[in-house]
């Protein structure tokens, strides 16, 4: 008796121990990050959304809490098409890079085994340039006089004087280059979910008869989807605000919703109008992460 | 009105980390302007009150001048080398810089909590500046060559009887042009902005005023500089409904200079800094003289509040107003300058005759406009107009 219930004793006491160290482990690792969220994070967005009904504003004198910046948005601004255009033009980056950097994943994680992790460095190569080098060298590429133009020429494809005026200033300038500065950090997630699929479900699939391309189908692509929907938000989520790119190389009609922000602070002072975009473009981003996290755990990225 | 130096390595445009940074302190400010917004009287150093004898001396003075500035005028760019800074930097080592893109920035920056020395804005935005109480008056006594200055441009300075802003640089903004690829219909005009025949390769200033007040003396409304809401409604529609016509409104003269010299760009709202580049680049350009005037500028230097670098400020400007430092300017950036000693026989011919460095007339009204005071509500009326036309 005496030693059934030490020993049944004994878990009881090691897992009260075990929880009460660790506790205060925990807290301690976690509260400089909560901290700095909470400050730097929820703060903030508590501000904007004060800003956002006036009850806080730029110049003193003026606070009262009212609604109507919300209504003008919300009632037909152009900032509102503004936005569905950004969330257009995102939605073409995004699948345009996933598109683009499945081939890549899959070469490096599936068939290039041995030298998988070089290959994986020399597809962040590109980070070693500044971004907006690398912006400038698109404007040298996609130029009335830049590079693909001056082959046009030169060939005689296009008359000399008459470039392909689409290339720069225009959504496809903004697409292209977005695109490219994805597709690395896409073909990550993608390669993580390749490289831990199990390849004896491959063998399993050949043994069955399926060919290479219905092994492709029903056990390859259905097992690195979690990958893929991960890439696919680390691109859909950060372009929908989008500032840099479509200022450099986006013109007249390659604005998005960012250039919108920034100018509402920074050129107009319209910090009202400002908060209520900034917020607006927030609240659909959790939105849209919420509906994303309900097909997507962390883990499953990983284990495929 | 920037003073971007072309193609100067120098120029910082405003990257992510900027933009970050700027976000930070945008926000960090927002909170102390929610919580002091009523009370923000605390006795500043410096004020305006204290007399030059109770000034302590240059030496006591910390030295850390910080010039919140137009890329290409600092030191050592372009314009520091020999420039108007160097009789400054000699004496007393380098001023720290930081770059503003437009008076409408460098307002939002300094509301933001931003806190430089002296800032260098234009004159028609002396009136926010005081506004906003973040500026005191310059001590004309403590600047030699404040004496050479042009009178009218001196007294464009002064609210309420101070010399809030020293004047420095003046120039035109007009229409500049390719003349081997563009015929302007009959006249010289801005109508050249919204001409069909040059779909794709017009740039306009990204700015907020600007575009409706050219809008406004073309169509030879009451007051461009004031217009009525149903003005600024119609010129609303006109400028979306002509906005394709532009490859891309600028915002750094030099990307405008390098799209210019690459022939993207072939008409586009100017500077005379722009018209030196595309002259450098071998191009035929035409600086216009619009039938309905050009616009013009004058820019000069407010001083901060809360300075500790009172002396250090005024040495600084003196480097600035100095004639010297005008023949500089003149000749690097073929702008004007304020300092009326200069000897224009040291510039080149053709700087003095198409920017009419000779000629005050030339500045005056109605042969140029030069841009007048517009009050913050006034100007949030067209701002919030110029972002609907970027957004449509």
């Amino acid at each position: 008796m005496a030693v059934e219930a030490q020993e049944i004793a004994r878990p009881e006491t090691r897992r009260r121990a075990r929880r009460a160290r660790p506790g205060f482990v925990t807290t301690g690792l976690l509260a400089p990050p909560v901290l700095w969220l909470v400050i730097f994070f929820l703060v903030p967005v508590v501000l904007i959304a004060l800003y956002s009904v006036n009850v806080f504003s730029l110049y003193p004198g003026g606070q009262y809490f009212t609604l109507d910046s919300w209504k003008n948005f919300l009632d037909g601004s152009p900032f509102l098409d503004l936005f569905w255009k950004s969330v257009r033009m995102s939605l073409i980056v995004s699948v345009a890079a996933v598109l683009a950097a499945y081939p890549i994943a899959y070469f490096i994680a599936l068939v290039a085994s041995r030298r998988k992790y070089v290959l994986l460095l020399l597809i962040l190569t590109p980070f070693l340039v500044s971004y907006f080098l690398r912006l400038l060298a698109w404007k040298v590429i996609l130029g009335d006089q830049g590079v693909i133009n001056t082959f046009l020429y030169w060939t005689g494809i296009r008359a000399e004087g008459d470039p392909v005026s689409w290339l720069i200033y225009s959504q496809f300038a903004v697409i292209l280059t977005l695109v490219y500065v994805y597709v690395p950090f896409v073909a990550l997630p993608i390669f993580v979910s390749l490289d831990s699929l199990d390849r004896r479900l491959l063998e399993a699939a050949a043994d069955l008869g399926a060919s290479r391309w219905q092994a492709f189908r029903k056990v390859t692509l259905p097992l690195s989807l979690p990958g893929v929907i991960a890439a696919f938000i680390f691109v859909f989520i950060p372009t929908i605000g989008e500032y840099f790119t479509p200022l450099l190389v986006g013109g007249v009609n390659g604005t998005m919703f960012g250039n919108a922000i920034a100018d509402q602070f920074g050129q107009s002072l319209n910090w009202l109008n400002g908060s209520v975009l900034s917020f607006f473009l927030l609240t659909v981003v959790a939105l849209l992460l919420a509906v994303f996290a309900r097909f997507l755990t962390v883990r499953r990225v990983a284990t495929g | 009105m920037s003073k971007e130096r072309d193609g100067s390595p120098f120029e910082r445009k405003l990257g992510r980390d900027d933009f970050l940074k700027l976000s930070a302190l945008t926000v960090g400010s927002g909170v102390l302007a929610a919580c002091g917004a009523e009370g923000s009287s605390a006795p500043e150093p410096g004020g305006g009150t204290t007399t030059q004898a109770e000034r302590p001396p240059i030496s006591s003075e910390p030295g850390d001048l910080e010039v919140f500035e137009w890329a290409g005028y600092e030191y050592p760019a372009y314009g520091g080398k020999r420039g108007q800074l160097w009789p400054y930097v000699d004496k007393y080592g380098k001023p720290k810089f930081s770059f503003l893109t437009s008076d409408d920035q460098a307002l939002g920056k300094v509301r933001a909590g931003y806190r430089p020395d002296i800032v260098h804005p234009c004159v028609d935005y002396t009136g926010n500046w005081v506004e906003m109480e973040v500026v005191q008056p310059w001590d004309p006594a403590l600047i030699p060559s404040f004496k050479e200055l042009d009178p009218v441009l001196v007294k464009g300075g002064q609210i309420d009887g101070q010399q809030y802003f020293i004047p420095a640089d003046w120039g035109f903004s007009s229409p500049l042009y390719r003349s081997d690829k563009v015929e302007p219909n009959g006249e010289e005009s801005w109508e050249l902005f919204y001409d069909d025949r040059y779909k794709g390769k017009i740039s306009w200033w990204d700015t907020p005023l600007e575009n409706f007040v050219i809008w406004g003396y073309v169509n030879g409304v009451g007051d461009p500089w004031k217009m009525t809401d149903d003005e600024l409604d119609e010129a609303k529609d006109f400028l979306i409904s002509k906005k394709n016509l532009c490859r891309n409104f600028w915002s750094s003269q030099t990307d405008l200079d390098a799209d210019i010299a690459a022939g993207n760009i072939w008409i586009a709202y100017s500077w005379a800094g722009s018209y030196v580049a595309a002259k450098d680049a071998g191009l035929d350009v035409v600086y216009s003289e619009p039938k309905e005037g050009r616009l013009g500028w004058n820019c000069g230097f407010v001083l901060m509040k809360e300075t500790e670098n009172f002396r250090h400020a005024h040495e600084f400007i003196e480097g600035w107003s100095s004639k010297e430092s005008a023949e500089w300017i003149i000749n690097n950036y073929a702008y004007g300058h304020a300092n009326t000693a200069v000897d224009l026989s040291k510039v080149p011919e053709d700087y003095v005759k198409v920017f009419h460095l000779d000629d005050p007339k030339a500045r005056e009204e109605p042969n140029a406009h030069y841009a007048r005071p517009v009050s913050t509500a006034d100007r949030a009326r067209y701002a919030s107009r110029w972002d609907e036309v970027k957004a449509a």
